[in-house]
């Protein structure tokens, strides 16, 4: 063994800030009482010079550093007549609670904090969680990162996210599919993540309804308004993103046959069509959630002379109708 | 260093390498930072009270009088809002193997954190994944073992499938869709697959050197020099398709229509495309399009003539 370099008594100049910034954490964390900043200075080298001033404007900075890393630096009287303010870190506001992950666990979790468009504070946060698991069970897991990207604007997802746990109230511009824009004021009741987006649904002030946002359509940032309604007895944010058709049990079903070519893309991008039957004329019959008949006749339309409506006759008529329409000019 | 050292003292005799690439700091920065912490303590600094930090000749890190810093440091709200948010993502997406563990942890951390770091953390969610892309693990899996693949691939633009052989390199999910950055051997040119178009694959038995394609965060569509513009106008009901399609110079009408310019390789996309949207969008430029909508047009409605005679 080596020991790392020989000990030398730190000077206050050579005292480099990362061991000033241990040694106070360490004792504000270890004192039985709150210190006040006298205190601290006789227990801490560091901040012993004569310059007051200086000292003084260094221990803020220190102050502010380690909040900014998350450490809980309070101020709080000294004794219970609150005669003397002094500065002290709770143990319990300091440590994680023990949280018993299991490696895998711990594991998806760093694979999530990696996933998506980087965001620091989900590795930062991550970070902090895996002390209890093997860090070769991270290094060698398989597959490397599962890589996510989004349409989402990850700072006003963390601020809708923020806001939906606060149950604050937010402001921002929203543009409607329809491209109609405008300023929403929101009481925030959640956020909810489905097929590949992120929706805020909360209570729409100006329209007195709840509604769903998807976030890729704020156009502004998200301001904080301050506290914001609750949401109703009951309430579940993802019934109010609009349902996608595979929750739609017991829902009408259309037939549509498509080529075989077409019959892979339709799959991929009619959410909830399903394979039926091959014909023999090798065409491919899929079974297609038909809860809205109106979009999806302009649905089949894209697929051209590669795919037919088979049934229900009014879904077939409504796709040849809008055929006419266009061949008529 | 308040989270490295939780975990150093936890897993005694972790190397500086290991450390390194788990936390991401590079290792003569750790190495600065780990003497940094040889010389912090309590009071009153005796030598008796200072950490004790030893490298040993393998690079095993080894610390003792530290026990004030043998437990991590809480999230911060932000941090465990982040963690939190990311989770639900990846949970919520269809064809994440890891998925079972991310929700058991996600109701860990709700438990454990509560509702001072995440608050109504309830309100965070995500839906139901849905069925994966048939393929997607064959994919993903050829993509980490660098294994070349044969597939059948049907293209949206030309409806057309082709056999390939391609290398794997890159394995996304983005906006709802798993995507594969792949070399197309014999293109000799990068290609981005939508892997729910993969309509069959086989392993081609070679194994490939990864060029270092990108995956996430790349355009979705690669323009080229062949692209035609086409100028469209989209009344308010199909603005949508300036969002889904890469369109460049939009200028907005005060009806709330937008014009842009799709640029394309092919047209007959479009031309399905303007099938749909009907009396929703017009075409602008070239105006060799609209015959193609009608042609196409009349072709679909044969299709029916024929069906019901």
């Amino acid at each position: 063994m080596r020991r790392l370099s020989s000990r030398t008594m730190p000077g206050q100049d050579t005292m480099e800030p990362l061991e000033r910034l241990l040694n106070l954490v360490g004792l504000l964390l270890e004192a039985p009482t709150p210190l006040t900043f006298e205190q601290i200075r006789e227990t801490l080298e560091a901040y012993q010079g004569d310059n007051l001033d200086s000292v003084k404007r260094k221990f803020e900075r220190d102050k502010d550093m380690l909040r900014a890393y998350g450490i809980p630096l309070e101020m709080t009287g000294t004794d219970v007549w609150d005669v003397e303010q002094g500065y002290t870190i709770r143990k319990e506001r300091y440590y994680l609670p023990d949280i018993a992950f299991t490696p895998e666990e711990i594991t998806a979790l760093y694979l999530a904090a990696q996933s998506g468009s980087a965001t620091t504070d989900a590795i930062s946060g991550v970070r902090k969680l895996i002390y209890g698991v093997d860090g070769g069970v991270l290094t060698g897991s398989a597959g490397g990162p599962l890589a996510m990207e989004s349409d989402t604007d990850q700072d006003r997802l963390m601020a809708a996210a923020a806001a939906a746990s606060d149950r604050h109230a937010v402001r921002f511009g929203y543009r409607t599919a329809q491209g109609a824009t405008s300023e929403r004021t929101i009481d925030a009741f959640g956020v909810v993540f489905r097929s590949g987006r992120w929706y805020l649904v909360g209570h729409d002030r100006e329209r007195d309804a709840i509604r769903a946002f998807r976030l890729s359509r704020v156009t502004s940032d998200l301001t904080d308004v301050g506290s914001g309604a609750d949401p109703p007895e009951g309430f579940a944010a993802i019934e109010h993103v609009e349902s996608a058709p595979w929750d739609a049990a017991g829902l009408p079903v259309a037939h549509v046959a498509f080529t075989p070519e077409a019959a892979v893309l339709a799959e991929g991008n009619i959410t909830g069509a399903t394979r039926e039957r091959a014909r023999d004329d090798g065409w491919i019959v899929l079974a297609v959630p038909a809860a809205d008949p109106d979009t999806l006749g302009p649905l089949i339309l894209q697929y051209g002379p590669e795919a037919e409506v088979l049934d229900p006759p009014a879904l077939r008529d409504d796709v040849i109708a809008r055929l006419e329409a266009v061949t008529r000019g | 260093m308040l989270v490295v050292v939780p975990y150093l003292i936890r897993h005694p005799g972790t190397t500086l390498d290991e450390a390194a690439t788990v936390f991401a700091i590079p290792i003569p920065q750790l190495r600065r930072d780990l003497e940094q912490l040889f010389l912090a303590g309590l009071p009153p600094y005796g030598p008796g009270d200072l950490i004790d930090v030893d490298i040993d000749e393998d690079g095993g890190i080894w610390i003792a009088m530290a026990d004030h810093f043998a437990r991590p440091l809480r999230l911060t709200r932000q941090e465990a809002l982040a963690v939190y948010v990311r989770a639900t993502e990846l949970a919520a997406t269809p064809g994440v193997p890891v998925a079972p563990a991310l929700n058991a942890a996600l109701a860990k951390l709700r438990d454990a954190l509560g509702a001072e770091a995440l608050g109504e953390a309830a309100g965070i969610a995500g839906a139901e994944p849905g069925t994966p892309p048939e393929h997607l693990d064959t994919v993903r899996a050829a993509s980490g073992s660098h294994e070349r693949l044969r597939i059948a691939y049907v293209a949206q633009s030309t409806g057309e499938r082709t056999e390939r052989v391609v290398d794997p390199e890159a394995v996304f999910a983005s906006a709802g869709h798993w995507y594969a950055a792949v070399w197309d051997v014999e293109v000799d040119d990068e290609r981005l697959l939508r892997i729910d178009r993969i309509a069959s694959v086989e392993p081609a038995g070679e194994r490939f050197a990864p060029r270092g394609l990108r995956g996430a965060g790349r355009p979705l569509y690669t323009p080229s020099d062949r692209d035609v513009d086409v100028r469209v106008r989209l009344h308010p009901a199909a603005r949508w398709v300036a969002e889904y399609y890469l369109a460049r110079d939009v200028a907005e009408g005060p009806d709330g229509s937008l014009e842009v310019t799709l640029p394309t390789a092919t047209t007959r996309w479009i031309a399905r495309l303007f099938l749909r949207l009907g009396t929703d969008a017009e075409v602008l430029e070239p105006p060799g399009l609209r015959e193609e909508i009608e042609a196409e047009a009349r072709a679909t409605l044969e299709r029916y003539a024929a069906a019901s005679a």
